[in-house]
């Protein structure tokens, strides 16, 4: 087989040439094998009695033989074309000569003509066949005249026929030959591009990872990563120095293993952090051997880790803590240092106006009202100042007391009727009929709301009303509703209203004065209650904030008694 | 004017002292101001009891609610009215109960003047 590949391999880079050629190769070596058996044959004396006919048989075999050879070195060496054509030829001139005129006109030579018309549609381009019909056309009609006879005209148009079905035949060849070497090449690069890319995502792939796994070994904060059974899958080193745990006693410990000892400020559950209806990552403060730690938990969305687990990401706030515990402490000292001397002044002044030291004169009267006017102001900013840090300090607790709507409204009205009449301003107090006689609550702090709101609404509000206005809200609230007719509070400032320390506009707040704490406490106080505050205001008409508060009512048997 | 009853007011800041030494005064009392923890523990423990006694929960040595403490543990001050004075929201709902009354600061003299005078209203 290997001396068979040598000896019919030849030097091409045209798979059309090279198809060719082996082609060639393979009729060359037919030919020789069979003209070397007629011409064992002919020497046996097998083929014809006649001496004169074996002569020419041996001399045209012989000839075919040796022009094979030479042929079969061009096609080898030279070009391929040419040792076609010339085989082509020599089998024109051999079948010429491989028989009398007669029989090769009309007679039993003369189907050997078709031989090289149909090779030629495949040894050579296919409209290489027409060339050679004519070629054989001509030889007939050249042997037909030099003999004297008659050419055979229907066999020669046969040839063309025939032909014209080899050119086809061999066109559609090499038209399937070549979309199939497309195809073949189209492939071949789809296959390198899709090689190349999976290449690439691979060392993407690689990049990323290596990349996170460095964020997470390098990262300051600690992480872990739960899995859906709640056990520690994935952990950095940074948890391990703020859990004080090895990593061996974190990877597959559950939630509550790695959380014993760990205090909170705010008596939450930290398992509830871990629940799945947590949805929003509230960062929990937690003690744990002298530190405070920050933990935020959230679920881990589905990925490649699947579904259902959740990471914790702890830092160490010990620094932060101890600052915001020292200024809750140091504001509600200083307020509380503040108070005394306050309460003294406004004792003092009381004194002075009741007149226990001798009656005033008008003046001196009047003196002593501005006096203890300003001291009440200033015992109000003291005032904010401890509930907000209080607030801030987390340790502001409320009551659940049982009250009743209209009450709480009666209390207010004592506090801001003389301010509303001051400013000529109507002041009108309402409680919808269908809301509960009575509720649980602190009243102080929702009075505490509804006169901060109302203060502040009657000091915007030059003339008009302002209007309170408590009802139910659905089957689970109850809301309380301050209305103004106020300049209202342009969309702008409604973002930060409820900040600490902010008024809309600082001209407004040195006319009005105050140092912007009372909707800053309204809202925490609110919050603290589990409601929420709702602020709708349009500018020149007035404002409304409506406080939306969980509807709780006592037991039924607390009501008869 | 020996027929005012007696009150004491243990009161470490003078001016507010002064404040509810004239409140109660104007509400019928005599008064006696005393200004320290251990003063007061000193004084209740000698005669005569006072009739009302105004007391600042935060006070330099001993505290407040030990001095309410030692007066309930002592049989000759079981009469005494006790009004505590307290900054502190949360200390003074601990103390309901042990006083007769618990004032959150600021106390106006007014208010005091008034909730003293109903006790004298309540001796007659």
């Amino acid at each position: 087989m290997n001396v068979w590949r040598s000896l019919t391999a030849v030097n091409t880079t045209d798979p059309d040439d090279a198809r060719r050629r082996g082609l060639l190769n393979i009729l060359l070596f037919g030919v020789a094998v069979i003209s070397l058996l007629i011409l064992v044959a002919t020497f046996l004396g097998q083929v014809s009695s006649d001496p004169l006919d074996n002569q020419r048989i041996e001399l045209s075999i012989g000839g075919l033989l040796v022009g094979s050879v030479v042929i079969y070195l061009i096609n080898r060496f030279v070009a391929g074309w040419l040792a076609s054509v010339l085989f082509l030829l020599l089998l024109i001139v051999g079948i010429a000569f491989g028989d009398t005129p007669n029989e090769l006109v009309s007679g039993r030579s003369l189907y050997e003509f078709v031989v090289p018309v149909i090779f030629a549609s495949i040894l050579l381009p296919a409209y290489s066949t027409f060339i050679f019909v004519i070629l054989t056309d001509i030889t007939i009609a050249i042997i037909a005249f030099s003999a004297g006879i008659d050419p055979n005209l229907p066999a020669m148009i046969g040839f063309l026929i025939i032909a014209l079905v080899s050119w086809l035949s061999g066109r559609g060849l090499e038209n399937a030959l070549r979309d199939l070497r497309l195809l073949n090449s189209e492939l071949e690069q789809r296959v390198q591009d899709r090689t190349r890319d999976l290449n690439d995502s691979l060392i993407r792939e690689q990049t990323e990872t290596r990349k996170n796994q460095a964020i997470l070994q390098s990262i300051a904060d600690g992480v872990i990563v739960f899995d859906e059974h709640a056990r520690a899958s994935v952990a950095n080193p940074a948890v391990y120095g703020l859990l004080e745990k090895p990593e061996s006693q974190i990877i597959g410990a559950t939630v509550d293993q790695l959380m014993e000892g760990v205090k909170t400020e705010n008596q939450v559950e930290v398992k509830t952090l871990f629940a799945p209806s947590t949805s929003l990552p509230v960062p929990l403060n937690v003690e744990l051997g002298g530190k405070t730690l920050s933990l935020s938990v959230a679920p881990l969305l589905a990925g490649e880790a699947g579904s259902g687990g959740s990471v914790a990401v702890f830092r160490d706030v010990t620094r932060e803590a101890e600052i915001s515990r020292m200024k809750s402490i140091i504001v509600a000292m200083v307020s509380h240092e503040l108070r005394t001397p306050l309460n003294a002044v406004q004792g003092l002044a009381e004194i002075l106006q009741q007149g226990v030291y001798g009656q005033l004169s008008e003046k001196q009267q009047q003196t002593i009202e501005r006096l203890m006017i300003n001291t009440q102001r200033l015992m109000k900013l003291v005032h904010d100042l401890l509930d907000q840090a209080q607030i801030e300090a987390g340790t502001l607790k409320m009551e659940q007391v049982e009250f009743s709507p209209a009450d709480l409204l009666e209390s207010v009205r004592e506090v801001v009727a003389p301010l509303a009449q001051q400013k000529n301003l109507a002041f009108e107090l309402s409680v919808d009929p269908d809301l509960p006689k009575t509720l649980l609550g602190d009243t102080q702090r929702l009075g505490q709301i509804l006169i901060n709101l109302s203060t502040n609404a009657i000091k915007f509000t030059e003339k008009g009303s302002v209007k309170i206005h408590l009802y139910q809200l659905g089957l689970k609230q109850w809301a309380m509703e301050v209305a103004d007719t106020g300049p209202g509070i342009p969309i702008s400032a409604e973002a930060y209203i409820f900040d600490a320390f902010r008024q809309v506009d600082s001209s407004a707040g040195r006319k009005h004065g105050g140092i912007g704490l009372g909707l800053s406490i309204v809202k925490r106080l609110v919050n603290v209650m589990g409601g929420d505050i709702k602020l709708s205001s349009r500018i020149g008409r007035g404002s409304t904030f409506s406080v939306l508060l969980p509807l709780l009512q006592p037991e039924p048997h607390l009501i008869a008694a | 004017m020996m027929e005012h009853p007696l009150a004491i007011i243990v009161e470490d800041d003078p001016d507010l002292s002064t404040v509810f030494a004239e409140a109660v005064q104007a509400a019928g009392f005599s008064s006696e101001s005393i200004y320290s923890g251990d003063a007061a523990i000193q004084r209740l423990s000698s005669a005569p009891a006072p009739r009302l006694l105004v007391l600042d929960l935060h006070l330099p040595g001993v505290t407040g609610d030990r001095i309410l403490d030692f007066v309930q543990d002592q049989p000759h001050l079981s009469n005494v009215q006790v009004i505590v004075a307290s900054a502190d929201d949360r200390s003074a709902q601990a103390l309901y109960g042990k006083a007769s009354l618990v004032l959150l600061k600021p106390i106006s003299f007014i208010q005091l003047r008034d909730l003293a005078g109903r006790f004298i209203a309540k001796e007659n």
